[in-house]
């Protein structure tokens, strides 16, 4: 009776309903994401360029601003986690005027949006204005993931913008080892048919390109990730963490149907842009004329984009100062795991400290 | 020198051991699983299915919509998609507009600045 009742004590309830109400907390609100200070400087459609609010004195600065370039089907947010905890604000902090063109949330309007017209039409123009506020005519650019698809290709198209540094970020630009890429496996002409896909549903809608994230690892991503948060539960730094991942994680937006076309047809299957036969806006995309300095960070156990996809790329461009640095970890958990702030940023760092005065 | 460990108090602590390894046994086998030939075929046919059995409902519902919406003297989606593409091509001209009125106002600033050096020299040359 007495271990009954040490079993069921106050303390046991009052930690059962902290518990219950954590959990209900969890999974009913948003963490607040993105919470770095910036001001919206130009639109477009959807497309929106954010100015972060610089706390380094204009002296203390560094000349040359830095462009975030995020993907297409994902928000930016992840740049900026949380406070004490985001890229941005770490960048923000060592003195750089931070830059972030958010793509937005494409509607059905914007299904026959290109890889062109981001690259072409979005990118100049955004990048214009950055220029205009900062008062610089040289900029760096930081792409990841799809984001760094484009940055490549708007680096080999427009070499004589003032680009002076570009960093990729697990970087897709390589599709030749298929065996190695899941989702070119998943994507093959034979089983998926995407002008099908596309003819019903406009955009690709996020919840199945969700579902091709998660399912690459299923048992880590739909049951692994609950179990984390549960064996933690008393831990509220790892469930504020894991909160603000979750809210990001589960937040994703459709891609433009003509852009996801593109990316299937002309770079999973096709394999154009490593070989220089990608054409956009009428023009080969020619990665030797990329002429900036080049740092291409590529995640050793990223199972999205395997290195493979994002090495060859060295071989290819014209740039003569460039660095392949290669570090444990996964395809978002190098900006915005635990590490982070320990590995990869500072070393982001100080490669464009040495680049942007 | 060796660290003597204490036993864990914790009666889960070897559940929590075991549950851990099942998992990744467990989440290695789906790993290769979904690497498959056979995975990438199955997925394709799912989803072919559901776009070809959804494919007649879609076309019913967007036909009834589009003659309800025209019989209400409302926009079909059509129409707001024509609309959303013109305010884009709208906001295109502006931002071209917006260029060239940047770069007139840096060669208006240049200009008054390179009359104002040139005054400055005539004057300390008199």
């Amino acid at each position: 009776m007495a271990a009954v009742e040490s079993a069921f004590s106050t303390e046991q309830f009052r930690r059962m309903e902290e518990t219950l109400r954590t959990l209900l907390r969890l999974h009913t609100t948003r963490a607040p994401i993105g919470q770095t200070p910036k001001d919206l400087i130009w639109t477009l459609n959807k497309a929106k360029l954010y100015r972060y609010t610089p706390v380094v004195s204009e002296e203390s600065r560094h000349k040359v601003p830095l462009l975030l370039i995020f993907a297409l089907m994902n928000r930016p947010t992840i740049l900026d986690l949380r406070p004490g905890h985001s890229f941005v604000e770490y960048m923000v902090g060592k003195g750089y005027d931070v830059y972030l063109l958010d793509w937005g949330s494409p509607g059905i309007e914007d299904r026959n949006l290109k890889l062109d017209d981001y690259t072409l039409d979005y990118m100049p123009r955004a990048i214009r204005k950055m220029k205009a506020v900062a008062g610089c005519e040289e900029f760096s650019m930081l792409g990841w993931c799809i984001g760094a698809i484009l940055t490549t290709i708007y680096a080999a198209l427009r070499p004589d913008d003032g680009l002076r540094n570009l960093l990729l970020l697990t970087a897709p630009l390589d599709y030749s080892d298929k065996q190695s890429i899941s989702f070119a496996r998943w994507v093959d002409e034979r089983y998926f048919d995407v002008d099908k896909v596309l003819q019903a549903f406009g955009n690709m809608p996020p919840e199945l390109i969700e579902y091709g994230a998660k399912a690459l690892k299923p048992v880590e991503n739909y049951i692994g990730n609950y179990l984390r948060l549960w064996d933690n539960l008393e831990n509220p730094a790892v469930v504020e963490s894991w909160h603000a991942m979750n809210t990001w994680v589960n937040d994703n937006i459709p891609m433009a149907g003509a852009t996801f076309r593109q990316l299937i047809v002309d770079l999973y299957r096709g394999n154009k842009l490593i070989n220089n036969e990608m054409i956009i806006g009428g023009r080969r995309v020619d990665l030797s004329r990329i002429r900036a300095n080049l740092l291409n960070v590529v995640a050793l156990a990223d199972h999205i984009t395997p290195p493979c996809q994002s090495e060859s790329i060295m071989m290819k461009v014209g740039s003569t100062d460039k660095e392949l640095f290669r570090i444990p970890g996964g395809h978002i958990g190098i900006m915005a795991g635990s590490s982070a702030a320990k590995r990869t940023w500072p070393h982001i760092e100080a490669w464009l400290a040495a680049r942007s005065d | 020198m060796s660290v003597k460990t204490e036993p864990s108090s914790d009666p889960f602590e070897a559940w929590r051991s075991m549950r851990d390894a099942t998992m990744k046994a467990w989440a290695d086998t789906m790993v290769q699983a979904v690497n498959t030939e056979a995975y990438a075929q199955a997925t394709g046919t799912l989803l072919d299915s559901y776009l070809t059995a959804t494919a007649p409902y879609r076309e019913i519902v967007e036909k009834m919509m589009t003659q309800v919406l025209q019989l209400s003297n409302m926009p079909t989606r059509n129409d707001v998609i024509g609309l959303a593409e013109r305010l884009t091509n709208l906001e295109l001209r502006l931002d071209d507009l917006d260029a060239k009125l940047d770069g007139i106002i840096e060669q208006i600033r240049r200009e008054n600045t390179d009359s104002r050096a040139s005054r400055r020299a005539a004057e300390e040359g008199r």
